[in-house]
């Protein structure tokens, strides 16, 4: 999936991650991380921020997260949301009937 | 959680009841509710106002959180909000006005210092290398050191006055940094303030041509340039304006002096002016005063150009701008500035 715009997904409240992502053509992924558990999960947050970005394609970004303590799955899904508005998708299977 | 006990709600800025509110809170911290506010969001609990936050442009300001009910994480639901909400209006860079006290909080919320007030106020912005990156910009052609001074002009629109102050800065220097406001407050658009001076300065060839962006006397930097009425903030604005110049611009540029056109008639820049007299030699940057260019016995100024047109006198103003802005006036494209400012009374 190719970065289009800017998108942003998320909160700045406890528990909760605010992705922004913006195109950065040619130049891979970029990731500036600030968070509360930095020392303790920081690595496993670029890991699961750059993870999700893989498996949706996306190749090059900037990604700006500002981290409030986020489970893996949150991130996972704000990065999701992120990049789907940026890249004006919105052909998410959100739910199953 | 006790965050459902809190309403959010957009406030409606026509509403005189909703404003006076709002106005009557902001009070309580000391705040006041600015003139140019576009957008303002706040927490109820039940009807007591417990947080407010607002926004103009791309800078929030106006942020409260009620004494009683600090500490409770509202500051951060208020800018999330108001985030998201410039972020779906096109605007993702985003600033931030505030007290050197409340630096802490906002930059849990994501926000990086760029330049301070000591005691009155700190401005900050949401990217880590946002100043860092226009400095790149700017400073990419520089090439080898040299004796560099710097003017800053709006030009709006380009007339022999400010010819005249560039051509007597850029006979006094090695190399010349012009920088031409950013901001589109004035009649004449960004893009064409620069075309206009661009094309009127080409026989100097010392002289570096830059867009002021956000970080020269821009709506961030200094949000009472453009109002335009003499107030106790245009001080602190302008020393913020002045701080971001003499530590990240000068030293970038290798810039020891700055010219400046001298002010007989708006109070705002001459307010900023006196300023800069006071600081910029502390920090090792001379400032020179350039007295202006007399035709007829009158200064030139673009607000007399402006004047002009606005009364239809066309032909005067072929005596006040150089032979390019002349051009310019005459051409198709200018039709609807002229008609605008025909329209409208206001200084800029």
């Amino acid at each position: 999936m190719k970065i289009h715009d800017v998108g942003i997904a998320g909160t700045l409240e406890s528990s909760d991650i605010i992705i922004h992502i913006e195109k950065n053509e040619g130049k891979g992924i970029e990731i500036e991380l600030k968070s509360t558990v930095e020392n303790q999960f920081g690595n496993q947050i670029r890991k699961v921020i750059k993870e999700t970005l893989q498996e949706l394609g996306v190749t090059d970004a900037i990604v700006r997260a500002n981290d409030k303590g986020a489970l893996d799955c949150t991130i996972r899904a704000r990065v999701l949301t992120a990049v789907n508005r940026s890249a004006h998708s919105n052909n998410l299977p959100w739910e199953v009937k | 959680m006790w965050y459902d006990n809190f309403r959010e709600q957009v406030i409606n800025l026509q509403s005189k009841t909703e404003r006076d509110q709002l106005e009557e809170f902001l009070k309580k911290q000391n705040l006041s509710l600015d003139r140019d506010i576009e957008y303002t969001v706040a927490l109820f609990d039940g009807d007591k106002l417990a947080a407010a936050g607002s926004f103009s442009g791309r800078v929030l300001k106006c942020i409260a959180v009620d004494e009683e009910y600090k500490n409770m994480g509202l500051s951060s639901k208020i800018v999330t909000h108001l985030v998201n909400e410039a972020y779906s209006r096109g605007r993702t860079h985003l600033f931030i006005y505030t007290k050197p006290e409340n630096k802490a909080i906002f930059s849990e919320l994501g926000f990086y210092s760029i330049a301070e007030v000591p005691a009155k106020v700190v401005l900050m912005e949401n990217r880590p290398d946002g100043i860092k990156k226009y400095l790149e910009e700017i400073a990419r052609d520089n090439g080898d050191k040299k004796d560099s001074a710097a003017v800053i002009v709006n030009c709006n629109p380009f007339t022999l006055g400010h010819r005249y102050l560039i051509e007597y800065a850029a006979s006094r220097c090695q190399r010349l940094h012009v920088f031409v406001l950013w901001e589109d407050k004035s009649s004449f658009p960004a893009e064409i303030r620069y075309r206009l001076v661009k094309e009127g300065i080409q026989h100097l060839t010392n002289v570096v041509l830059h867009k002021g962006k956000d970080y020269i006397i821009s709506d961030a930097t200094f949000p009472s340039y453009f109002i335009k009425e003499y107030q106790e903030l245009v001080e602190t604005h302008a020393r913020l304006d002045l701080e971001i110049f003499t530590r990240h611009i000068a030293p970038s540029l290798d810039i020891n002096r700055r010219f400046v056109g001298e002010e007989p008639y708006c109070k705002v820049t001459s307010a900023y002016n006196a300023i800069m007299q006071e600081i910029l030699p502390i920090q090792g940057i001379d400032v020179q005063v350039v007295p202006r260019m007399v035709n007829d016995g009158h200064p030139i100024s673009a607000s007399r150009v402006r004047e002009l047109i606005r009364e239809g006198k066309l032909n005067e103003v072929k005596e006040l701008v150089p032979e390019t802005t002349y051009k310019f006036l005459l051409s198709p494209e200018a039709e609807s500035i002229k008609k605008h400012i025909q329209s409208n009374s206001q200084r800029h």
